[in-house]
């Protein structure tokens, strides 16, 4: 299971393959900054400090550039961990809380 | 010429198919045309042709629209907004799908506002004889009847404010200030009929959308609309509350590509001789959600 590092004091956990970070910290009672869930917003934006993301959902170039990305940010609404990695939280800290995970995986319905 | 009301939001989202998912089936809008890489959708309680365009690639705000009533020329509409400095260039019919001429202004805040008076009748779901309150069939998700507003964000919200005044005729129902200077303006809600709000803008970046809002019926259709976004696992950014300015009942949420959505209740009735009502700063937390008196500083911040 991929292992997910919150610098500098924050929680080290697993999470399943294929779950981001943010849901990952969720589902294990901790909220970071995040907003919109959807990749569009932005607010989760911080430092991949080690390690590797992939980003199966969408991800809108104004909330995360290319040259953000070549500049080691992640936006952890979005990223699923290729293996362990270590994010930085510094000056955004986490805070406890009971969240429900997601139910499904969300699929997209027939137009009716 | 005046303004009647928000005919519809065109917006950016990063993907269609999902986009799509949550307007049609959780929000209950119905696809009215296509185009490549563009959908229009309509509400069900709406007589005109779209309210809402969905546009694949990225997000946030590309452009809204505004019906205005026809007697004026759109010429003299141009050197109205010619005089106060502004830039417009003429719309032509088609350039949106169902609408006619129109006007396309670049706000002094840099987003795009089109004006138009002609656009496709295509009626609501239940009629104009005889109507039942809303459409026994074919009513999915939350069933949003119509938009209501938007609130965008500018650099000189007194700026903006004296543009919607003096070119577009509206009123501000109610203002958030920093102190007693013109220039303290920290967000204005403005209205063209009896709402109390028809665009509202804050502080912020320029060219920006921090929301667009559905109107529905009341509090308890709202706490349905909750429902409704909790099974389908909807994103909430806060609510239900109610709010202080403007009184409404709302949720606040996020559409799959992170562009703000908000389901809005009643609020009350506005007119012509209406006097502003004013917010400090130090009570802006209750004015925007006068239930819990605290706002999470990212609900201002997160704008696309």
């Amino acid at each position: 299971m991929p292992h997910i590092t919150v610098g500098p004091d924050g929680p080290a956990i697993d999470v399943p393959p294929g779950e981001t970070i943010v849901e990952g910290l969720r589902r294990v009672g901790w909220r970071a900054r995040y907003r919109c869930r959807g990749g569009g917003c932005g607010i989760c934006k911080c430092p991949l400090v080690d390690g590797a993301v992939t980003y199966p959902g969408p991800v809108a170039e104004s909330a995360l550039s290319a040259a953000e990305r070549s500049a080691g940010l992640c936006l952890p609404c979005q990223a699923v961990p290729l293996g362990d990695v270590v994010i930085e939280q510094r000056g955004r800290p986490l805070r406890p809380m009971l969240a429900s995970a997601p139910r499904v995986a969300a699929p997209i319905r027939e137009e009716k | 010429m005046s303004v009647i009301r928000l005919g519809y939001v065109h917006v950016r989202v990063t993907d269609l198919a999902r986009a799509r998912d949550h307007y049609q089936n959780t929000l209950g809008m119905d696809a009215v045309h296509e185009e490549d890489g563009r959908v229009y959708l309509k509400s069900w309680d709406e007589d005109n042709h779209h309210s809402v365009v969905l546009e694949e690639g990225g997000v946030g705000l590309v452009k809204f629209g505004y019906k205005v009533t026809g007697e004026d020329s759109l010429a003299a509409l141009e050197n109205r907004v010619a005089g106060f400095g502004a830039t417009a260039e003429r719309m032509s019919k088609g350039d949106n799908a169902g609408v006619g001429d129109g006007l396309r202004v670049t706000l002094p805040s840099e987003h795009v506002l089109e004006l138009y008076s002609e656009v496709e009748y295509l009626g609501t779901k239940v009629g104009k004889i005889n109507p039942d309150p809303w459409p026994r069939t074919g009513l999915r998700g939350i069933g949003v009847p119509r938009i209501n507003h938007a609130l965008i964000t500018t650099e000189d919200p007194a700026l903006l404010e004296r543009f919607f005044a003096e070119v577009l005729g509206f009123r501000p129902a109610e203002r958030l200030v920093s102190g007693d200077e013109p220039g303290d303006l920290v967000g204005s809600w403005m209205f063209c009929g009896e709402n109390p709000h028809d665009i509202a803008f804050v502080n912020g970046p320029n060219g920006k959308l921090h929301h667009f809002a559905y109107q529905i019926d009341d509090w308890s259709a709202l706490l349905r609309a909750g429902d409704v976004m909790s099974m389908d696992e909807v994103p909430i950014d806060f609510g239900p509350a109610r709010h202080g300015i403007t009184r409404g009942g709302t949720i606040y949420f996020f559409d799959p590509s992170g562009n703000r959505n908000e389901v809005f209740s009643g609020g009350y009735r506005t007119g012509a001789d209406f006097r502003p009502i004013t917010w400090t700063m130090d009570q802006a937390a209750r004015g925007i959600n006068y239930t819990h008196r605290e706002i999470d500083q990212d609900f201002l911040q997160v704008v696309t």
